[in-house]
């Protein structure tokens, strides 16, 4: 079952500001959905649509299978959020805090306290649980954040960039608290651009880019995707030679390189196997003599797809813009009727996205 | 029904800690007290008395004390609200009557913790020209202006998301419709002279059918204004 189903999920701002641009999003059940892209991608957006606490301009949302909207208070009942940068009132002390989260889901007394003090103690907040929240840092209150959208044990957990702000120390404490939470049929979605997080803790990862969801499906998928054409060579000898004969790796020269010192980041950008891409790199090192000192084909992996992916789409988007101007322009030159009964006619071929980069 | 006990209870104790509240209640009570000793001394007219202190100090004070708490209960609290509140199993509509019975219920109780001492001492002490139900109607009056008012800037708290702005548009709503309902031959309607006609109302000089169309006008205003707050909240992206 979907956890999260929305389709073609559009938000407008005022008529001014596109956040999401038909957002096809799927959450499967005990998932741990890393929704990744850059700020202002519309990650909280979706968020707030999703909350019922923002309606969509178009499209349609679905949580556990229901449609979701402001009055959906039986829905929100099953979802625990942890806004970005959580606010609560100032003169609150975390248990009183905690004990008002319970009264408004209606728990019984004694079992909202049983919970918050479970809770406090999971998030090490239990030594900081009687002092007012105005002295909290913002480690703390993350944690405070996530202790409440916890109180009613939800099914779907919600965590807008539940790492922001944080040192170190707070960072890897979260994402294992994250990481114990996960499992036992509890749906997670953590919006972040931080991707290391995301690849530490994510079972899913979706990539959302100007509101629209640009690449969906399994971490595992992603790593493969990262891993695909980029191999990185340290070599010694004659790097000129080498440098040289780089083009001649891919027969189209459908690659791009970088060179760092000794160091070439060679990307292929070919769909041909990464086994080959690599047979073909070692056998330029045995041509031009030099030395080999160290060979990687994974590092930095993930930031290196999530990149490759938003540049795809911005280039998509380009072709999509100049398809529509070329369709534009035949239809203002031909005239009714001399390419259909509407006087446009369809660029072929663009809209599918680039040769050997299929649309998602 | 549990979320909406659960905010109440949590905006009545915001507006008990409320520095609003530590200034508001001071200064009636302070002024209500140096009348009730001056007119048992003067000999005043209670009626004079009563409808001078609402007028000159109960009235204004409590106009702003009343804009500040409900023009700023949604707008001021917005992110606190849509984050901590409304993203758990609350409706919009639980959470603006909490908010409508906290905030006006807080009002009408400050209102009648002041009035209801100072007009029994001021019956007791000063001379008696009173009608007992003319008072009544004065001390209801008084109080559905003031509920009035906080439905007002409960619907004006909803549509604005600056606290400053939406105070300053409620003070000048309530101050421009006084001309233009001058303007338009409907004075009585006019908060002004509701007040102007308290001492009056207080001794049972005002006719029943003044009276009556006075709390009409004002119930439905309120009521619409209610609406328009459970109206727009509804719809509003948070």
């Amino acid at each position: 079952m979907h956890v999260v189903n929305t389709a073609d999920l559009t938000k407008i701002y005022e008529n001014r500001y596109i956040a999401l641009n038909a957002l096809n999003l799927r959450v499967e059940k005990g998932q741990v959905f890393g929704l990744v892209g850059p700020n202002g991608a519309g990650k909280s957006t979706t968020f707030r649509i999703l909350l019922g606490l923002q309606k969509p301009t178009a499209g349609s949302i679905q949580v556990f299978g229901e449609p979701m909207g402001a009055d959906r208070a039986d829905l929100r009942r099953r979802i625990g959020y942890l806004p970005t940068n959580p606010t609560f009132p100032r003169h609150m002390t975390p248990i009183a805090f905690l004990q008002f989260v319970g009264s408004v889901l209606g728990m019984p007394r004694d079992r909202a306290k049983i919970q918050l003090s479970r809770l406090l103690q999971a998030v090490d907040l239990t030594s900081a649980a009687s002092q007012p929240v105005r002295g909290f840092s913002t480690g703390m209150l993350t944690r405070l954040g996530i202790a409440a959208a916890l109180m009613n044990d939800p099914e779907l957990l919600i965590l807008d960039e539940p790492t922001s702000g944080l040192d170190p120390a707070g960072r890897k404490q979260t994402i294992e608290l994250i990481r114990e939470l996960s499992g036992r049929d509890r749906t997670i979605i953590i919006a972040t651009h931080i991707l290391t997080d995301v690849e530490r803790v994510c079972t899913d990862v979706g990539i959302i880019s100007q509101g629209r969801l640009i690449y969906s499906g399994p971490m595992a998928d992603m790593r493969r995707l990262a891993r695909q054409g980029t191999i990185a060579v340290e070599i010694e000898g004659n790097t000129a030679a080498f440098e040289q004969e780089i083009h001649t790796l891919d027969e189209f020269g459908s690659l791009r390189y970088e060179r760092l010192g000794s160091e070439f980041r060679i990307t292929f950008l070919g769909t041909e196997a990464l086994t080959e891409y690599l047979a073909r790199v070692l056998q330029l090192i045995d041509r031009t003599g030099v030395e080999l000192l160290h060979i990687d084909t994974g590092s930095d992996e993930i930031e290196e797809a999530f990149l490759r992916r938003l540049e795809d789409d911005r280039t998509r988007g380009f072709l999509r813009a100049a398809a529509w101007a070329a369709a534009q322009e035949v239809s203002g030159n031909g005239g009714n009727g001399a390419n259909g009964s509407n006087g446009t006619k369809k660029v072929e071929g663009v809209d599918a996205g680039i040769p050997g980069h299929p649309s998602i | 029904m549990q979320a909406f006990l659960a905010i109440l209870r949590y905006d009545l104790g915001q507006l008990l800690r409320s520095w609003v509240t530590r200034i508001w209640v001071p200064m009636l009570a302070f002024p209500a007290l140096f009348l009730v000793v001056v007119a048992a001394n003067e000999g005043e007219l209670a009626s004079e008395t009563v409808a001078a202190y609402i007028n000159a100090v109960l009235m204004p004070l409590s106009a702003l004390a009343v804009a500040v708490l409900t023009a700023g209960a949604i707008a001021g609290e917005a992110q606190i609200i849509a984050d901590g509140i409304l993203s758990r199993s609350v409706t919009r509509a639980e959470f603006v009557w909490a908010k409508i019975a906290a905030r006006l219920g807080f009002a009408l109780a400050v209102y009648l913790l002041i009035m209801l001492p100072f007009t029994y001492l001021i019956v007791r002490y000063a001379s008696p020209d009173i009608s007992y139900g003319g008072l009544a109607v004065g001390l209801f009056t008084g109080a559905l202006l003031l509920t009035f008012l906080g439905a007002l800037g409960l619907t004006l708290s909803t549509m604005m998301t600056n606290v400053l702005v939406s105070i300053l548009a409620l003070l000048l709503l309530v101050t421009v419709s006084g001309v233009v309902l001058q303007f338009l031959g409907l004075t009585w309607m006019s908060t002004t002279a509701v007040l102007r006609d308290m001492a009056p109302t207080i001794r049972g000089e005002t006719p029943v059918w003044d009276t009556f169309r006075v709390v009409l006008v004002f119930a439905g205003l309120t009521l619409l204004a209610i609406f328009s707050t459970l109206t727009v909240f509804r719809a509003r992206d948070l």
